[in-house]
């Protein structure tokens, strides 16, 4: 009922790769990617990406939006906090989309944020699947 | 569709014919009887004729589980498919939907109901009657407000609201228990604390009402003309369970903040009996803001809880 992190090589350790499925309407949260680099690849739809400028410390105030694109079939996109932050989302009513994602280091927790405030908010990011195997948790 | 479809393909149970430009999907499916999955994404399809007279009555109507009619031209929910009472999952997003019918109940069977990307204003109470509903997405509308009778959906494990025009939500929404994904983001909701948005002082007769009920003053029919008895007989509680007090017709909405996500505040729609309702009810001279918050963290902090793992950023 929401996009699937499908884990598919764990690279010994040094990186992730991983396959995101969107459903139609499917978006993520604002998020930051915890000092690593992350690479993503859409192979199948559209996604539309979104960057936001870090909060203020003090941030009581909507967050900073400083550009969005929408990434077609084949684009590839890089981010790292040094850049700022994003929302991935799949704004289509009629296809869902499929993206291929590289972190280096693996990362398992990062900070969300509310647009509306710029408060954070940090998660721990769960796999659907691992190696084709359902992960149940 | 081409004629005897039925003759060549008896066993059919799944027909896509998304993006075919079609403006009408014909007769020649009803007497399909095994059809469960209908995909006709992308077409040219909501005018007048667009779905075949009598689908419900047809063996099709009977079969059907799946029906996708996203991204077609629909500018209401064609009236023909809600006799589909197997029916589990319909998607018409991407379409120009103005409004959803309340014979959308009607649809018993439905699991999953996808509306995202129209140009919805209100939510029918009567949505909540859909006993199986689990699923349901009303994103990029233009929805000011939710019905508190969708907080009956006890089915209901994800609810997509975002971007839409909503400023609040019903306390209510904190009773759907088995919610497990909402999302609200792109929404205006109102940020810092709002007290007494609308506030209609109460009629002589609403207070004298109010302690005849609070001060359990006695009477009997005999003692009141019938008008009068019928009026006290109408008397709310004042949804604050810490209160005591009633209210007949007036009373304050106040959006008061359920915290998730730690800072994050969430607005939802108390009505209470007077702005300076807390607990318990009485002359409090107490300062009501700092007090009031507090009742609101109280009594909400276990469901906010919940939220919390439940909020979509």
């Amino acid at each position: 009922f929401r996009y699937t992190r499908n884990l598919v090589d764990s690279g010994n350790g040094k990186f992730n790769l991983m396959i995101l499925c969107w459903g139609e309407g499917h978006g993520s949260s604002i998020h930051d990617h915890t000092d690593s680099h992350c690479f993503m690849k859409i192979l199948q739809g559209n996604l539309k990406e979104t960057l936001f400028e870090w909060p203020e410390k003090k941030g009581n105030g909507e967050m900073v939006k400083k550009s969005e694109r929408v990434l077609r079939e084949n684009q590839c996109a890089y981010i790292n906090d040094s850049i700022g932050l994003h929302r991935v989302e799949n704004i289509s009513h009629t296809e869902s989309a499929v993206s291929l994602h590289l972190y280096s280091p693996p990362f398992d927790s990062c900070n969300t944020f509310d647009q509306r405030t710029g408060h954070k908010h940090k998660v721990k990011m769960t796999f659907y699947s691992k190696f084709g195997e359902r992960t149940l948790c | 569709l081409p004629a005897g479809l039925a003759q060549w393909f008896p066993a059919l149970e799944e027909l896509d014919v998304s993006g075919t430009g079609l403006a009408e999907l014909g007769a020649e499916l009803l007497a399909l009887p095994r059809l469960r999955t209908l995909l006709a994404k992308n077409n040219r399809l909501g005018g007048p004729g667009s779905l075949p007279k009598g689908l419900a009555q047809a063996p099709l109507g009977r079969s059907l589980r799946v029906l996708n009619l996203s991204g077609n031209r629909f500018a209401e929910v064609p009236p023909a498919l809600l006799g589909l009472r197997g029916l589990q999952s319909l998607s018409l997003g991407g379409n120009r939907l103005h409004g959803i019918p309340p014979d959308i109940q009607e649809l018993r069977s439905l699991e999953f109901l996808y509306l995202g990307g129209n140009f919805i204003t209100s939510i029918p109470p009567e949505l909540a009657n859909l006993p199986s509903l689990s699923y349901l997405v009303l994103c990029d509308n233009k929805i000011q407000s939710i019905p508190p009778q969708l907080a009956q959906l006890h089915s209901l494990r994800s609810l997509s609201l975002h971007n839409n025009l909503l400023t609040y939500l019903p306390r209510e929404i904190l009773n759907l228990v088995h919610l497990e994904e909402l999302s609200l983001r792109g929404n205006p909701l109102v940020v810092r604390f709002v007290r007494d948005l609308t506030y209609n002082p109460p009629s002589l007769q609403e207070l004298a009402g109010r302690t005849i009920k609070t001060r359990n003053v006695p009477y009997a029919p005999s003692d009141l003309p019938e008008n009068l008895v019928r009026y006290l007989s109408l008397a709310s509680n004042c949804p604050n369970p810490k209160c005591g007090g009633v209210y007949f017709d007036s009373c304050v909405r106040q959006i008061k903040f359920v915290d998730f996500c730690g800072k994050y505040r969430l607005p939802l729609m108390h009505y209470l009996c007077s702005p300076e309702c807390s607990s318990p009810c009485s002359s409090a001279s107490q300062s009501s803001t700092s007090q009031s918050e507090s009742d609101s963290e109280d009594e909400a902090s276990v469901a906010a809880r919940r939220m919390q793992k439940v909020l979509l950023g």
